[in-house]
């Protein structure tokens, strides 16, 4: 069928009419290839613009159109729809910004006119290339992957689950719990933190609607919100990997946050000197009752030294001022009359409730001390710390354990996890947010989300306050039934041009490029490209086309535009 | 304005520049709601990402009489493609390279990185990379004549 190409130029009132010749932009174009119709109007946006448009379609029996008008963010849809409402493909339409980018910018009518017909040109030009492309629709995947099985997965996965929305969840170790399943009693309730994991853990278990995979991890997540190819990993027991292919709609990061090690505890002379413990394995005392409890036994002096690793690491981890003023007072509960001594260096206890657990602890017996700096070493009586007290004055102290507070890090695996999902880390090196104030449970990708330790660290209430409000974006956005309509600008590859060298796969940032080696060709995967247009480029081949900025199309408008 | 210039520079420079959708084509929208003026005389191609750009468009514009062209995208780590830029940078380092081998002024190409809210940027770079081009004179593939 011949080309039937109708050009409108929009005034925009005085904004454009002032500032281009709109009768030499007419002239100029009219007599081009297939353009059979061009005319003018004063608002092209408002309904008797979109009438006039619709009623020149009809009488002209226009089947392409071209307008020249504002910035394409302004009203390309606006003239996209008008198209559909007449029968035209929306796709064949070219909307060029004589607005914004011309009239605006030069008071000189004579270049302001010069370079209105060449984008009119360069758009008509264009547009004759172009292809009529369908839309359409897809389901949404309403099922929910949630990677990291602690607390907060745990909770999220719970509010999640339910006969309409699986939940996979996906546990690196082989049992769900996190960190918290191990832990005795927790501030600031000194509720045991065990039992209610526990109890978590029989929840999640018991729920028919959440698949939970243990040793396993994820080692592929492609695609976008609604739509998540996922790849879950899972170590047999005779030391190989299965592989399980899930769909889901979003995900949500849980992965927690690890214990500091080595060197600055080392220093301190963990794993050297007898009795130099972490606050993690005091932690593990505590809760198996080696240490306090019935039987157990208890140390009769003890030093606390905080912020270890903080200047290394650049951050106050936010949970272990509270957390030794919890376990001194389980020392001093074991030990009636121990001598427990907190060195500290910045005091973090903001809430309700923490000053005042903290203040419990001092009246329990603990001795608060500012610190600057600490040093410790092993002696036949016990284990001496050497500490300064800030003005020039230095304090000595012979104690049976010390317990060293060590920062909250990213688990092993964040920054693998962050390339995978296309998330960002902070300088820290946890997954970041995308606002720290107005998304604090969001990942910067869509259908993404960030619960507990896994943005930086959390105590267990925070935690649980994240993994719900992950659940509140899912619930209220992925919808099941809901369609969404993906990118249909996208590329495909011709194989009869592809040579298979996979340099398209390195290229793509979302993995929608898969090799065939049956074929010795490479795929793209429409449901997951995002049309960036990339792999066209580094094609060496020129055996990929993005769809409605196709080689053609985009040459043809260069040329027309640099006549 | 441009009549004088053209009379300085004997000739009005065709610029071509290609902007990404999510930053610089957002910041030259901006810089036209600001009303800050520029020479009109580059034409802006529209692509989604600035790694579209395969450098043989460039070639093509130089090859067909552009007298500069200039590559525009999101600056490093705020591609809205998570890392397209980056490429778009690789190849325009290439391109230069391939330009200096071939004995070409690798100057009347350029890559810029305009974010959206940089109208001011946007429209600065336009002026400069005009100067540049103006100083310059015309691109000499445009007198030679191709068979
Ligand atoms: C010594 C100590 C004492 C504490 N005491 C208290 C207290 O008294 N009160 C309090 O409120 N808070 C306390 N906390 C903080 C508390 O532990 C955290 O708030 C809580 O663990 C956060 O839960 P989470 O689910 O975010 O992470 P985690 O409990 O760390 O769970 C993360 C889970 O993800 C899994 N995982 C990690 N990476 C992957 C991966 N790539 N793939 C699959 N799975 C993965 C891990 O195996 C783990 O099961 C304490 C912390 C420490 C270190
Ligand atoms: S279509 Fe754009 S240019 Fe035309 S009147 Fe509406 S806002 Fe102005
Ligand atoms: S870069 Fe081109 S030729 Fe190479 S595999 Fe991809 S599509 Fe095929
Ligand atoms: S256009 Fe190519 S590089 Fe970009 S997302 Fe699609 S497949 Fe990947
Ligand atoms: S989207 Fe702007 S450079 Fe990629």
């Amino acid at each position: 069928m011949a080309r039937r190409i109708g050009f409108f130029i929009c005034e925009c009132g005085p904004n454009i009419g002032e500032n281009v010749d709109i009768d030499a932009v007419l002239n100029a174009v009219e007599d081009m290839d297939d353009v059979v119709l061009a005319a003018r109007f004063g608002l092209m946006c408002s309904g008797p613009g979109k009438d006039f448009l619709k009623a020149n379609i009809k009488t002209e029996k226009l089947t392409h159109l071209v307008v020249a008008a504002c910035s394409p963010k302004q009203h390309e849809l606006t003239f996209m729809e008008v198209c559909e409402d007449s029968g035209i493909n929306p796709f064949l339409f070219q909307l060029t910004n004589i607005r914004e980018q011309v009239a605006w910018v030069t008071k000189d009518k004579e270049e302001a006119t010069e370079k209105t017909i060449r984008l009119a040109k360069a758009a008509i030009r264009r547009v004759r290339y172009h292809d009529p492309l369908s839309k359409t629709a897809l389901a949404v995947n309403a099922d929910v992957l949630v990677i990291g099985g602690g607390v907060a997965g745990m909770a999220a996965a719970l509010r999640l689950a339910s006969p309409e929305r699986r939940v996979h969840l996906v546990e690196r170790s082989s049992s769900l719990g996190g960190r918290v399943v191990a832990q005795g009693p927790i501030y600031p309730t000194m509720a045991s933190g065990g039992e209610m994991a526990t109890a978590m853990v029989d929840l999640v278990e018991g729920n028919d609607w959440i698949v939970v995979h243990r040793y396993s991890e994820v080692s592929v997540v492609v695609g976008f919100f609604g739509n998540f190819e996922v790849v879950v990993t899972g170590e047999l027991e005779d030391g190989g990997t299965l592989e399980t292919k899930v769909n889901v709609g979003a995900g949500v990061v849980a992965t927690g946050a690890e214990v500091l090690e080595g060197k600055p505890l080392e220093d301190l002379g963990h794993g050297s000197i007898d009795g130099v413990v972490s606050s993690a394995e005091l932690e593990a005392m505590l809760a198996d009752g080696s240490i306090g409890g019935k039987g157990g036994k208890a140390p009769k002096s003890v030093a606390f030294v905080q912020c270890v690793g903080r200047d290394e690491v650049g951050y106050c981890s936010e949970i272990c001022c509270m957390n030794s003023a919890k376990q001194a007072r389980l020392l001093l509960e074991a030990a009636k009359g121990a001598k427990v001594h907190i060195l500290y260096r910045d005091l973090c206890v903001p809430g309700r409730d923490q000053q005042a657990f903290l203040e419990g602890a001092v009246k329990a017996g603990a001795n608060l001390v500012r610190t600057t700096s600490v040093e410790v070493g092993g002696s036949k009586g016990g284990i001496t710390v050497s500490h300064s007290l800030g003005d020039g004055k230095a304090e000595k102290l012979m104690v049976d354990m010390v317990v060293l507070s060590p920062a909250m890090v990213p688990p092993t695996g964040t920054e693998g996890m962050a390339e995978m999902l296309n998330v960002e880390l902070d300088p820290s090196g946890f997954l970041l947010e995308a606002h720290a104030k107005l998304e604090p449970m969001a990942a910067g990708i869509d259908g993404i989300y960030l619960a507990g330790s896994a943005s930086g660290p959390r105590s267990v209430s925070d935690s649980i306050v994240q993994a719900e409000a992950c659940a509140g974006r899912v619930l209220s956005s992925l919808i099941p039934g809901r369609t969404i309509e993906p990118e249909i600008r996208v590329s495909h590859i011709l194989e009869t041009l592809c040579t298979g060298c996979q340099t398209c796969l390195e290229v793509c940032c979302y993995g929608a490029i898969v090799y065939d080696p049956m074929k010795n060709v490479s795929h793209i995967n429409a449901a997951i490209c995002r049309g960036c247009g990339n792999c066209v480029a580094a094609c060496p081949s020129n055996a990929i086309s993005l769809y409605h900025f196709t080689y053609k199309q985009l040459y043809q408008e260069i040329v027309e535009a640099i006549r | 304005m441009a009549d004088k210039k053209k009379k300085e520079a004997g000739y009005e420079p065709k610029i071509l520049s290609f902007c990404c959708n999510w930053c610089s084509y957002a910041g030259a929208d901006l810089a036209g709601v600001s009303r800050l003026q520029m020479p009109a005389n580059f034409r802006t191609i529209r692509v989604m990402c600035s790694s579209r750009v395969n450098p043989v468009y460039v070639f093509t514009a130089l090859e067909r009489g552009a007298d500069g062209v200039i590559v525009t995208g999101c600056h490093p780590g705020d591609c809205h493609y998570a890392r397209g830029n980056y490429f778009t940078r690789r190849r325009q380092a290439l391109l230069e390279k391939v330009l200096e081998e071939i004995g070409f002024d690798r100057e009347r190409v350029m890559l810029r990185w305009i974010s959206a809210s940089e109208g001011p940027e946007f429209a600065s770079t336009m002026e400069e990379f005009d100067a540049t081009i103006r100083s310059k004179g015309k691109n000499p593939l445009s007198e030679e004549v191709f068979l």
